[in-house]
């Protein structure tokens, strides 16, 4: 496909995109969300198509991607991981299991494996501290995980 | 859905509905199975289903229940069974295997199995 | 056992099919909004939130009441109700526990909050962590609309109240009502100066209320049993109960729901079931970033929102991360500061950089390169960063540091002169060693030892290399004779 043809697919999905949103500044996030879920990240090219679309500058948006920790430029794993380092799960181990992740993986946190098959975050409490600590493969929670449950846990996908 | 269109019209709805769910209570097992995300995490819907299935076969008549969060997250997956008369009783840690034994043993024959929690 | 819980905002988690409003419906569900919308009288519902002396249950503790008074005694042609369901507090997952079992009771007070202060449009700003809450609400929502009990006309009586979702992205100051207010507007979640209040200037720059979960999960049954029967329940100060989400080393992990005035003690030893593996309790984490310690010397201390703040911690969301004598105070204090430096918005320099200074001086402690002089510092700068902050957050950050200061100095000394660990938690002040005595010389911790940090030969006494040694705890999880200890 042509960079022209990209381009263009990409400002017609975020003319869509927008359009559900009525083109309202105000649910910039919403717009960004739903723009990252299909884009699966928010590059230069999909944050300056939202910018011409809503009528705003795309240092503002680019300002709105940057502030919150959601929002990524780097294209993210195919089977994202969140592993909770929220009080809860720090005490309850989540450094040790972080450790491991990033063994098993060969990849720090807030990298992508080379096969863009996995990508690692920390998030800050998942709220589900009563099962800490706590890892999120896509919207699969795992709970009461053990450092050695890791590699078994990569397996499955 | 039908349009509540006023205040009497919703009083009478909610004590059809609370004279109905008593009428429940009175001959049905109840059946409620905790659906938050902690349940669903620690394998709750495989619960549900065997509830689902089993009870069907049952024939005792039931009212089975995806519920949110009991508190329990400490023994997730939850159930709670009340038999006609009886108080409810919690069950924690249930997993498809320990689902049927609770409809075996609790529900056909009132046995108590282990790893019931007491609530305070 | 008498239960020590009363549910009022968890009165039907648990019990109803959230996804099925005639569950909600059969236990009196919209009724109080029936009756308010009834009685057309706005001030009385206003009088009746105040009567019962409900407080902000998101950690500020601000009169629910009087909130709702200032903002329905501003004229204006738009109002606008939010419902702050950001819960950003680590350790905290009461909010999503009732948007996930019972939405319809948040959707109810908004309603009857709305028609208190006069406004016609209402907003969740949830968290988009909290995927099945979204996906709760929408079907409540739709669910209420269909039955004509939100949207245009409620219940016949004219009365219009529309609720929309607006979503977080992963910022914990949107918690602050200023910055989840910009963060709605789609803009970053940077606070601002108060005054003005949004109660007076707030969405759109209009008069705006803004309540968390739990407190308008309060609503209907105030509404319902009265002002009187609430305010019964509490202390002279906080009326009601407090949902406490109980975590970390406590055996009955979960969420649990006790009047004002409930012990830490009765909280943790006997609803929380006492310590994992009967250790020794050490302190119970409340406020989550924003709050402090409480420790052995407040388990008689009676909870609610002055006795918190006096003894150096707050009430926060209701968060509770209970600790034993395997966690290192220092360490949990350089935790808490990571995550503030991580969540500043960065717009004032008392936050940004004063932040980043407490999190370097303990890093340092922790690594075994403190200093005496370090400790003064960390007392003066907390001074300055809570008085000179922008917001919330800046103003409460230093409160862990704080806290622990004020009530374990002994470890933070230890930490800074004898460079020990008393918790055995900081791998910097930490050796493992081979107790001669007991060594059988199997072998077993040198195999697995991956920094081949173990010499000795078979059926010989083995001993670690200090300087190679890495600290993982292979060796220790390894051996079969209790021959390796950390010290």
């Amino acid at each position: 496909m042509s960079c022209c043809e990209k381009e263009k697919e990409i400002k017609d999905k975020v003319i869509e995109i927008c359009g559900e949103f009525n083109n309202d500044p105000n649910d910039l996030i919403a717009i960004l969300h739903k723009a990252q879920n299909h884009f699966g990240f928010l590059p230069k090219e999909v944050q300056s198509a939202i910018a011409e679309v809503i009528k705003v500058p795309q240092s503002k948006i680019y300002g709105v991607v940057s502030f919150y920790s959601y929002f990524t430029m780097i294209p993210k794993g195919k089977h994202p991981i969140s592993i909770c380092m929220g009080t809860a799960c720090y005490v309850k181990g989540a450094e040790k299991i972080l450790k491991e992740f990033e063994k098993k993986l060969d990849i720090k946190n807030g990298q992508t494996t080379a096969d863009g098959k996995f990508s690692m975050n920390t998030l800050r409490c998942i709220g589900a501290c009563g099962l800490a600590p706590v890892v999120m493969i896509g919207e699969r929670v795992y709970g009461n995980l053990k450092a050695d449950e890791v590699e078994k846990i990569i397996k499955e996908y | 859905m039908e349009l509540i269109k006023s205040f009497d019209e919703l009083k009478k709805i909610t004590s059809g509905l609370k004279n109905k769910a008593e009428k429940d209570e009175k001959s049905k097992i109840i059946i409620k199975i905790a659906m938050a995300t902690c349940s669903i995490a620690s394998g709750s819907k495989a619960v549900l289903d065997i509830f689902n299935e089993e009870m069907k076969k049952q024939p005792l008549e039931s009212v089975i229940k995806s519920t949110g969060c009991m508190g329990l997250c400490h023994s997730e997956p939850t159930v709670q069974v009340t038999k006609p008369g009886s108080e409810p009783v919690v069950f924690g840690h249930v997993d498809p295997k320990r689902a049927k034994l609770i409809i075996e043993e609790y529900i056909k024959n009132g046995r108590l199995i282990d790893g019931v929690i007491e609530v305070n | 056992m008498k239960s020590k819980q009363i549910k009022i905002v968890l009165r039907n988690c648990g019990q109803i099919d959230p996804e099925n409003i005639f569950d909600y419906i059969e236990r009196d569900g919209y009724s109080a909004l029936g009756k308010c919308l009834s009685s057309g009288d706005r001030k009385a519902v206003v009088e009746v939130i105040k009567k019962s002396g409900l407080r902000g249950r998101g950690g500020g503790g601000f009169p629910t009441g009087k909130k709702w008074e200032m903002v329905s005694n501003y004229q204006s042609d738009k109002k606008y109700v939010i419902c702050n369901a950001d819960e950003g507090d680590p350790g905290a997952f009461m909010d999503r526990s009732v948007l996930e079992g019972d939405p319809h009771s948040v959707l109810e007070a908004m309603a009857i909050c709305g028609f208190a202060i006069g406004a016609d449009e209402g907003y969740i700003y949830i968290r988009a962590e909290y995927p099945l809450a979204i996906k709760r609400l929408k079907i409540a929502m739709a669910q209420a609309q269909e039955a004509g009990l939100l949207g245009d006309n409620i219940l016949g009586t004219g009365f219009n109240f529309n609720i929309g979702l607006k979503y977080g992205a992963g910022a914990f100051v949107c918690g602050e009502e200023t910055a989840l207010i910009k963060s709605m507007e789609g803009k970053r979640g940077e606070p601002v100066m108060k005054p003005p209040y949004p109660a007076e200037s707030g969405y759109m720059r209009k008069p705006t209320n803004v309540n968390n979960v739990e407190t308008f999960a309060n609503i209907t049954e105030i509404i319902n049993k009265g002002a009187d029967w609430f305010s019964s329940i509490g202390t002279e100060g906080s009326k009601g109960t407090k949902v406490f989400a109980l975590a970390g080393k406590v055996n009955n992990v979960g969420l649990v729901e006790v009047p004002m005035g409930t012990t830490l003690r009765e909280l943790i030893y006997e609803i929380g079931g006492g310590i994992v593996n009967n250790k020794k309790f050490k302190a119970a984490q409340t406020g989550g970033p924003s709050g402090g310690c409480l420790t052995i010397n407040h388990l008689d201390t009676p909870i609610d929102y002055e006795s918190l703040k006096q003894a150096g911690s707050m009430m926060g969301s209701g968060g509770m991360i209970v600790m034993d004598e395997d966690d290192c105070m220092v360490a949990v204090a350089q935790f808490y500061l990571d995550f503030t430096v991580e969540e500043s918005c960065g717009k004032c320099v008392p936050c940004r950089e004063g932040n980043k200074v407490l999190y370097q001086i303990l890093n340092k402690i922790t690594h075994g390169h403190g200093e005496m002089e370090d400790l003064t510092k960390l007392k003066n700068f907390s001074e300055v960063i809570k008085s000179a902050s922008l917001c919330g957050l800046g103003q409460t950050s230093p409160n862990p540091v704080l806290s622990t200061l004020a009530n374990f100095y002994d470890e933070y000394h230890e930490h800074v002169v004898d460079k020990k660990c008393r918790a055995k938690h900081c791998r910097a002040l930490i050796q493992y060693k081979i107790i001669e005595n007991n060594c059988v010389g199997c072998g077993a911790c040198k195999r697995v030892c991956p920094a081949e940090a173990v010499y000795g030969e078979l059926k010989q006494k083995h001993l670690i290399d200090q300087e190679k040694c890495i600290k993982c705890g292979a060796c220790i999880k390894k051996c079969r004779f209790n021959a390796i200890i950390i010290e």
